[in-house]
């Protein structure tokens, strides 16, 4: 039997996993929606896997997992590694391209920056308290035109005069895309206009001070839309790769980390069949009424987290 | 008859210093201290429902904080003046709470040139006319030391507490606090300072040679209170992090001489003075970098004009000397599941830069 080792990535859209042998080939790889389900979507998704996966020649022994929802995630498929998705991104990508000196990351909510050198991250950038010009405002911009968000990249591309769309602010951004909407300009500018907006919002937040060199690596479900993987390049004025494996780097760098990792745990898919369900607690010790999450498998109480000192540990 | 007179004096929560306001009230000024209720949620949730949207977290936790201190009995508030916006928030909390129909008296601060002998003097009749102001003089000074033992602990506490196996630095630090917040007397003090040194420097660490070692750096309120940065050095020292921070009222009002003659120290740097605590952070923060730290940490609340202002140097600082800087931004935020995911990579970041280069 030759080892294999699984990588779970668990965002708040989207939901990617992949297994993969010693030399990190792919071996399964899948990519579904979250749907505000993630205990459904994981079980979901290693359904599909394990229909893509030969048994009889490889077995998991070791799972990584990763995502916003790493915690819940890793409790339930008994993860040798837990890592946070930033770490994981940068792993998976400085393992494909150890030159990369820039990743460009845009998810459902998050956008991030990492700088690389010597294919080890030395500084990044996440957003913080604002969620503008990540996939959420594309996905809700593309309804507003009746398209769907996976058109959008080749409408842009078809637009010669881009539209002027104010990218400081998604709410400001909207508001300006009404307007020109309403004063006449052709759905392929104005789409041109809100890729542009994304990259321009990006590089003027996130990537704010930030020394942007050559070779950059775009990634994270933005980077799927060609006109804003072109929208960057114009910007950069240098070339921007995306990996056609780029929405399943997070979930790859922690199966890497997890074949890195010293701890060894045999997976197999029976965790499909178990009833997981969670419970909030409030804490009453104090005002603070920490909020309590507690996980079960079946009847028996498997983790809990949230409270903030010890007098929380009652609760459960 | 006499319980009645004192005055019942309140000062907000403010990290872990209103142990040395109450030694000073109760022991300098003759009056009854209450002691607000520790930071929690309700006190956010109350200070932001009557603030105003756009003033900054210190002010929304601050209010809250005084309207816990009301509840809790005090009759009087005392607001402190400041550089920034702070030097109006005295009378904007007095005008909001007296909206919210609270009664008490208000010290602002703010109103009075604390600089001066003779103003101070004037605070002092103002709070209690029959104080003597010899024996005054000589508690206040006890409870500056209390304030200067409390830095100087803190400060060793979260250096070291990452590499205790033995949980016996948060024991050691705990008793101090509550020795501080008990303390009656000179001897109290100084029997508490005693028995958590002793008790720190007996506990044998678990330290690397090199530890990774980082510098935190921020805005007044944020970086130094517990609550409001969702204990971010517990966290960072959880990871078995040095945490160092210059930032506390010993080095910036008791040792520290003004900023006479700090800016020249950064005048390559940043040639104007640009706020309260900005020429202090950007020298603290080179000087970090100097030293070979692994990383630094900005905090601020949303919104903090003066610190904004900080972060362009910063930048300059982590590309002149190579050293990552995250930028913290918090807002009325209590959930810390965000915080948690940027400081796990900021580590794992760090880690791996110490192994490569």
């Amino acid at each position: 039997m030759e080892h294999a080792y699984l990588g779970v990535d668990v965002g708040s859209i989207s939901t990617k996993g992949v297994i993969i042998d010693r030399e990190n080939n792919l071996l399964a790889s899948q990519y579904i929606w979250t749907q505000g389900n993630p205990i459904g979507a994981v079980k979901e998704l290693l359904g599909l896997l394990e229909g893509q996966f030969d048994k009889t020649k490889y077995k998991i022994v070791a799972t990584g997992a990763t995502g916003s929802a790493r915690k819940l995630v890793g409790t339930i498929l008994g993860a040798t590694m837990v890592k946070n998705e930033i770490t994981a991104h940068a792993v998976g990508t400085t393992t494909f391209y150890p030159d990369v000196r820039t990743i460009l990351e845009i998810g459902g909510q998050d956008s991030k920056i990492i700088l690389v050198e010597n294919a080890v991250a030395v500084d990044y950038a996440m957003n913080t308290l604002c969620a503008a010009g990540t996939g959420a405002f594309l996905s809700s911009q593309a309804k507003r035109l009746g398209i769907e968000v996976e058109e959008i990249g080749d409408y842009a591309l078809r637009s010669t005069h881009p539209t002027q769309i104010a990218a400081r602010c998604t709410v400001f951004a909207e508001s300006d895309l009404v307007h020109k909407i309403q004063m006449g300009h052709p759905r392929e500018d104005i789409i041109a206009g809100v890729c542009n907006a994304v990259a321009a919002n990006y590089l003027s937040n996130v990537g704010k001070g930030k020394k942007i060199l050559s070779p950059v690596v775009f990634q994270g479900g933005v980077s799927k839309n060609k006109g804003v993987v072109a929208a960057f390049e114009r910007a950069l004025g240098c070339k921007v790769i995306v990996d056609p494996n780029g929405h399943l780097m997070g979930a790859l760098g922690v199966a890497i980390l997890a074949k890195k990792g010293s701890k060894r745990q045999e997976f197999d898919f029976s965790v499909e069949n178990m009833d997981f369900r969670t419970r909030e607690a409030s804490c009453g010790q104090c005002s603070n009424h920490c909020e309590i999450i507690c996980v079960y498998r079946g009847d028996e109480l498997i983790d809990a987290w949230g409270n903030r000192c010890e007098r929380g540990e009652r609760v459960h | 008859m006499a319980e009645r007179a004192l005055r019942k004096l309140s000062f907000p929560r403010y990290a872990e210093y209103n142990c040395a306001l109450k030694y000073i009230t109760e022991q300098a000024l003759g009056c009854k201290y209450v002691m607000p209720p520790v930071l929690t949620r309700r006190t956010m949730e109350l200070g932001a429902k009557h603030s105003p949207e756009f003033v900054c977290t210190p002010f929304k936790t601050v209010l809250g904080s005084m309207i816990e201190a009301l509840e809790a009995g005090a009759d009087t508030l005392l607001m402190t003046h400041g550089l920034c916006r702070l030097g109006y928030y005295g009378e904007l909390s007095d005008q909001i709470l007296r909206d919210l129909g609270y009664q008490f008296e208000f010290i602002n601060l703010a109103e009075y040139d604390m600089s001066r002998k003779k103003e101070l003097l004037r605070v002092i009749r103002r709070i209690n006319p029959k104080v003597n102001p010899a024996r005054c003089l000589a508690q206040f000074m006890e409870g500056l030391r209390m304030v200067e033992y409390l830095d100087e602990v803190t400060a060793e506490y979260y250096k070291g507490r990452g590499f205790d196996p033995t949980g016996g630095y948060d024991r050691a630090y705990r008793d101090f606090l509550t020795a501080m917040f008990t303390a009656r007397g000179r001897a109290d003090v100084e029997q508490g300072y005693r028995a958590v040194k002793s008790a720190l420097g007996s506990i044998p660490l678990d330290k690397p040679a090199q530890p990774l070692r980082v510098g935190i750096v921020g805005e007044f309120y944020t970086v130094m209170d517990a609550f409001s940065n969702l204990e971010i050095e517990q966290k960072l020292s959880d990871m078995r992090l040095e945490v160092h921070r210059w930032m506390n009222v010993t080095n910036q009002f008791l040792h520290y001489n003004g900023q006479r003659n700090m800016h020249i120290k950064i005048a390559d740097l940043c040639a104007y003075e640009m706020g309260p605590t900005a020429t202090a952070n950007i020298w603290y923060a080179r000087e970090c970098a100097e030293r070979g730290f692994d990383g630094l940490i900005h905090i601020k609340s949303a919104s903090c004009t003066p610190e904004i202002d900080v972060m362009p140097v910063l930048q300059n600082i982590s590309t002149d000397y190579k050293i990552p800087v995250l930028y913290l931004t918090y807002d009325a935020q209590t959930s810390d599941v965000g915080l948690q995911t940027r400081l796990e990579a900021f580590y794992d970041m760090i880690a791996m830069r110490k192994k490569v280069f």
